[in-house]
């Protein structure tokens, strides 16, 4: 009783504030899409004269093409090597360079591709010549005058990445440096050009390195998702597999763009100080120039159910990791709320389920969490447990009292004082995010290419609010059951017993 | 199937262009074309930005204050800077610094364990946050406007009346030997470690861990001692950033800090970096991954020398960016990693590292490190280029806004400089310094200030496929990763001590030493002075006491109206109004039979358990508790900094005393009449009646779960109240 009525105050408060929020919004939000259809959404934020840009497109690892594993992050990285005027000495010249690289791959492809019958001495002196090719294209560039253009400009927060369900490219500017966004942003879409690719494979396939192979987390999630989803794109981590990545060609990157950088899935939200009008009028300048496409086709592989437990095991030397995955539907199921709220009432804070019982009271886990939806939410996807046991104790008894968790969340109701608290910071946490011009562009755009409406930002915690203790409970019964579950978990191998001793001085 | 595609492409692509055509004769003016290079583009000039004005003040107890208002969003978030760190602990402790600063929020208050406080901030989406780092330590908090008077509440009692609960000094213990037994998990980590320990010397508080041995060193009483010495109002500076009106804050900081009176003796300065480091390459070997880690470097310097501006840009044109040499040579060129770096590293108060570090595939391991050598070496023997330097200027100057683009990065920079007693206008002078760094500065500066001869090197990897060795590279020497003390499993045994006081054994227990009876007794004297002194004490001869009692929902959720009388010397009376009914008990000490309870269902004797939980009570009555050094039947003794009271008849009490003021902070007892169960009171909010101070409100644990609270709402102490008054019945 008391502290329910303690929280009603809290609730009807930020109730409130939502909704004026929404409102002030709405009245600084303008919105338009050009005739090739490129969306913007400009958000007037005068404070100070500066200016955030989100550039959010809606293709990411999930279009990778079958064999091109690692494509669309490829592409990312592509997407700062400059265009034909930017970071050449001489375009002409750079581009028949570019043109012979292609010609000598392809001579050693044909080669390759001959497996075992391939002839090693072809093969180096294949080899070879592409290298020379590589050298003389190479000596027509200015490394990274794109980004160093940005930098000097007084460019902040330079970056991009690729997640399964989108490629994003964000940076901020100095408001009086608007026009120069449109410049490279532009030019960047509208011919990109594919400069020093095959040394930027190599950067990407390090980048696969670090944060796969040599991360023993990111190993162990890898082999979850590819366990736990079996025919789904999402079943490969955007950063791809090794073999893919190594032999992602310049012509496969080339189709990637012209499919899935069509204007009309490319949404782009600008946060600042900045006037809309001028806004649209560049927007029309210099974005009006890409001609329109047809839009990709979306993924049509539906998950099959799965229809037993799974499991996999990683050897691994660090201490034990353990992720427990169910199925559970894409964003746009009734029921996604209600992931939401689980997620919250199990993993979110001080107060939740899994902290107060396995890392406070129990002390057997040093962390122990949840997450909604993984890796993306486009397509039906995973509602992911993480265990990291404290010393002295196991991945299992992790799981064995994780499942005590989840069977109480099927046995007994959420009180009201817990789904009270979940809506309270769910609003509260909303306004937090109000006030960073770039984590606000990346939402707008987000939110709107998602849900096809920024609005949602502010009325999906209204949704929030519908969920009820029952949905809760309906949701852990229905999804949380073995037949749906993988668990990933390390495991020590046995010391080989030709270990290197001391490695570093062999 | 490629070519077709393509055209069907073309052709799609083609076809809105063809029905837009009727249009275009009426349309409007033609589209500016695009200029042919960026650098066509003229820009404005900035708008001039607005730096917020910081109100500064000083609250009576010498607390320096710095308010920002901010109207953008309903939030009200707060800073206090303490002057400690890390670099305080001791040698044999390392960890105290850390684990104090994790306890002043998780030990909760004495009023509120921190569990409790974590739900009621939850609840209303507040946070308070305390954390003590290398050079410096904070409590911080951030509400939605509307809930500021009860978060800043929270805030300081967290920040001047931690409580620090045993049971979550067992935790973050158990947290603690956790993440050690941890440590070697990832390549990365392990490099980053073993290199600072490398530079700055793994016996100095700058490189030395954590381990196992220091954590169980580390007391209770020794954290306690910790957060006494440095947290006091004179050795803090707090800064609120929101929605508010600052004359308001002001007032409500005043009137919250007032009686925060803590005085020590100024805090030293912190230790000198001493290095210890001896150049050269260190290994360490993981079989699980297929980089190499590395990091490299020696001592760096700090903000304010002379050299600093040069530096900086001397290590941003090296490895700062897309357009440094590294990222170029390493990365772009070469293909060899993802991530490679280097910074100047210098820090306000102490020398930072000058660092270069990345990652790249095992077999181009060494390949890379010989390629930043070069790299080291051509900026140590040649001028950067003009364009260079320009870019690197360019960067900085047009960048400067953004350190202007939110008031709080005002405030905040100003709290850093104020705290590391750094010129308000030192990011200015930098910028302005920058401008003047000349290419034959930045060549000196490489040349005076790098000596790879005295590089730490350290790197993790598989020199299974290495394709050089790293011995190319010089001696090798290898990292021993052994954790020290891990092949036993640390303790967690230590739990739930936290409300077991030891007298809860006392029959079993051996004579209390000569020592602890002594100190015992000089701490009852000292409680006994501040509650207001024995003659007043002694002086009481009825008190009746009114308050409101609430159970927790997970005990019931009950509330009752309770009054107390009590009568010297032994009398006792308490009438409970419940939601079902009242219930009025009597009891006398000297004449136990003659004792009834009143219920709902009528008149009759105090049931066994009631009977000894009232006895109980008669026994730690403020009035006899302090006086018990008068009652040769009771022993006084300490324990741990504990006040240990007990009787022969098997009552005992256990009393914490709050350092700040002197007063109980907390009682704990085994519950009379199931024993089984421990309950610890905590004390805040004392108020002074007839010269005696008691407290008002009175938070009750059972187990180390929040049970009930009760806040009183009047105390009569003498007014006469007769024992046909006390035992009269309903």
């Amino acid at each position: 009783m008391k502290t329910v009525h303690l929280l009603l105050p809290a609730l009807a408060l930020a109730g409130q504030l939502a909704a004026q929020d929404l409102k002030a919004f709405e009245k600084r939000v303008t919105e338009f899409s050009l005739a090739n259809g490129m969306h913007f959404i400009v958000l007037e934020r005068h404070d100070a004269p500066v200016v955030s840009f989100h550039t959010y497109v809606n293709a990411g690892s999930v279009d990778d093409p079958k064999g091109n594993t690692g494509l669309a992050h490829m592409f990312e990285h592509m997407a700062f090597k400059g265009t034909e005027s930017i970071g050449s000495t001489n375009w002409p010249a750079e581009k028949a360079a570019m043109a012979e690289i292609e010609r000598r791959y392809d001579a050693l492809d044909a080669e390759r591709n001959k497996l075992a019958k391939a002839d090693p001495a072809k093969l180096k002196k294949l080899e070879e010549a592409l290298g020379e090719a590589v050298e003389k294209a190479d000596s027509y560039v200015v490394p990274n005058l794109y980004p160093r253009i940005i930098e000097e400009n007084g460019g902040v927060g330079m970056n991009a990445s690729t997640g399964e369900d989108s490629t994003n490219f964000f940076y901020s500017f100095p408001a009086n440096r608007a026009e120069l966004w449109f410049y490279l942003e532009s030019a960047r879409f509208l011919h990109p050009v594919y400069r020093e690719f095959y040394k930027e494979r190599d950067v990407v396939r390090e980048e696969r390195r670090m944060r796969i192979e040599s991360d023993p987390q990111g190993k162990l999630m890898e082999a979850m998702v590819s366990t736990a989803i079996a025919a789904h794109p999402y079943r490969v981590m955007p950063g791809g597999w090794a073999s893919d990545i190594e032999n992602l060609r310049v012509s496969e990157a080339e189709k990637f763009f012209s499919r899935h950088y069509a204007p009309g899935n490319i949404t782009i939200a600008i946060v600042g100080d900045v006037a809309p009008a001028r806004m649209r009028a560049l927007a029309e300048q210099y974005f009006g120039r890409i001609a329109k496409r047809p839009l990709p086709d979306p993924v049509l592989t539906v998950e099959p159910e799965q229809d037993g437990p799974k499991r996999v095991e990683v050897a691994s030397p660090s201490q034990p990791i353990e992720f427990v995955a169910y199925h559970r539907p894409d964003q746009h199921d009734k029921d996604d709320p209600a992931f939401d709220v689980v997620a919250g009432l199990l993993a979110g804070g001080r107060t939740s389920l899994m902290y107060t019982d396995m890392v406070r009271d129990k002390k057997i886990s040093l962390e122990a969490g949840a997450v909604a939806t993984f890796p993306g939410g486009k397509y039906p996807s995973l509602f992911v447990f993480y265990l990291i046991p404290g010393a002295g104790h196991t991945a299992e008894d992790n799981e064995k009292e994780l499942d005590t968790i989840i069977a109480g969340l099927q046995k007994d109701k959420i009180d009201d004082a817990a789904m009270a608290r979940i809506r309270t910071r769910t609003r509260a946490s909303l306004i937090h995010q109000l006030d960073n011009n770039s984590g606000l562009a990346q939402l707008l755009a987000e939110y709107y290419v998602n849900y096809g409406d920024w609005r949602r930002l502010f009325t999906s915690i209204d949704e929030i609010d519908r969920v009820t203790a029952d949905d809760v409970q309906r949701v852990a019964r229905k999804y949380f059951v073995p037949t749906n579950r993988t668990v990933a978990l390390t495991y020590q191998p046995p010391e080989p017993a030709d270990a290197p001793a001391a490695g570093g001085a062999q | 199937m490629k070519h077709q595609t393509l055209i069907s492409l073309m052709m799609l692509a083609a076809l809105p262009a063809l029905a837009q055509q009727p249009a275009a004769p009426s349309a409007a003016p033609p589209k500016p074309s695009v200029p042919p290079s960026y650098k066509d583009l003229k820009f404005g000039a900035l708008r001039p930005v607005q730096i917020p004005k910081v109100e500064e003040t000083t609250l009576p107890n010498g607390m320096k204050v710095y308010l920002l208002e901010d109207h953008e969003l309903p939030l009200v978030r707060g800073v206090a800077l303490i002057r400690t760190g890390n670099l305080f602990d001791p040698a044999d402790k390392i960890g105290l610094a850390s684990i104090t600063g994790e306890l002043i929020r998780s030990g909760g208050t004495p009023a509120k364990s921190g569990d409790q406080i974590d739900e009621e901030l939850e609840n209303i989406a507040a946070s308070v946050e305390s954390e003590i780092g290398e050079s410096s330590a904070s409590v911080s908090f951030s509400t939605l406007k509307e809930r500021t008077a009860e978060v800043l509440a929270t805030f300081h009692d967290i920040l001047t009346n931690p409580a620090f609960r045993q049971d979550k000094l067992d935790l973050v213990r158990t947290q603690v030997h956790g993440s050690i037994q941890r440590r070697n998990d990832e390549a990365h980590g392990i490099a980053e470690r073993e290199f600072v320990a490398a530079v700055y010397g793994p016996a100095t508080p700058f490189g030395w861990r954590i381990e196992h041995a220091t954590i169980d060193n580390i007391t209770r009483d020794d954290v306690v001692a910790f957060y006494k010495r440095y947290y006091f109002p004179a050795n803090i500076i707090l800064a609120v950033h929101g929605d508010f009106n600052a004359a308001e804050m002001k007032a409500a900081l005043e009137k919250q800090f007032v009686d925060w009176k803590a005085t020590q003796p100024p805090v030293p300065a912190f230790p000198k970096v001493e290095t210890q480091a001896k150049p050269g390459i260190r290994f360490a070997t993981r079989t699980d991954v297929t980089q190499t880690s590395f990091a490299l470097g020696h001592l760096g310097g700090v903000l304010n020398e002379k050299d600093y501006p040069a530096l900086e840009v001397m290590a941003d044109i090296l490895g700062g960016g897309f357009h440094s040499r590294l990222f170029q040579k390493v990365r772009t060129q070469l293909g060899y990693a993802y991530q490679i770096s280097s910074s100047w590293g210098a820090n306000f108060d102490h020398p930072g590292i000058f660092e270069i570090a990345g990652s790249t595939k095992a077999a181009s391991t060494v390949e890379t490190l010989k390629a930043v050598y070069s790299e080291l070496d051509r900026m140590r023997t040649q001028l950067v280029t003009e364009e260079e330097l320009q870019s690197a200027k360019d960067t900085v100057i047009n960048g400067f806004v953004f350190n202007f683009d939110t008031p709080s990065k005002t405030l905040n920079r100003l709290l850093t400089y104020r705290y590391f007693g750094y010129p308000d206008d030192f990011i200015f002078q930098y910028q302005k310094a920058v401008q003047q760094v000349t290419r034959a500065d930045i060549l000196r500066v490489a040349r005076q200030y790098i000596d790879p001869a005295k590089f730490v090197i350290v790197a993790v990897g598989n020199p299974k496929d290495f394709h050089t060795p790293l011995t190319a590279l010089g001696p090798v020497t290898d990292i021993d990763l052994t954790i020290p003390g891990s092949a036993t499993s640390p303790s967690s045994t230590t739990a739930d001590q936290s409300v077991a006081p030891a007298a809860a054994s006392a029959p079993a227990a051996p004579a209390p030493s000569p020592d602890a009876i002594a100190s015992g007794r000089e701490l009852l004297a000292r409680l006994a002075e501040a509650l207001g002194g024995e003659a007043k004490l002694a002086a009481v001869k009825d008190m009746t006491q009114k308050a409101d009692m609430v159970l927790d929902a997970s005990a019931g959720g009950l509330r009752a109206a309770q009054t107390e009388i009590w009568l010297a010397p032994s009398q006792y009376r308490e009438e409970d109004v419940l939601p079902f009914g009242k219930i009025v008990s009597y009891y006398d000490g000297a004449n136990p039979a003659a004792g009834w309870m009143f219920t709902p269902q009528g008149l009759g004797a105090i049931p066994p358990q009631e009977q000894a939980q009232i006895a109980f009570e008669l026994f730690r009555k403020w009035f006899p508790l302090m006086l018990s050094a008068r009652d040769a039947g009771r022993t006084v003794t300490e324990k741990e900094g504990r006040l240990v009271i007990a009787d022969q008849q098997g009552n005992s009490v256990e009393i914490a005393i709050d350092p700040a003021t002197g007063l109980p902070a907390s009682e704990s007892y085994p519950q009379a009449g199931a024993p089984a169960n421990k309950i610890l009171e905590t004390f805040t909010d004392w108020q002074e009646t007839a010269g005696v101070k008691l407290p008002r409100r009175i938070a009750i644990m059972q187990n180390g779960k929040h049970f009930a609270d009760l806040r009183v709402t009047g105390v009569e102490i003498n007014k006469g109240v007769t024992a046909e008054q006390i035992s009269k019945k309903p």
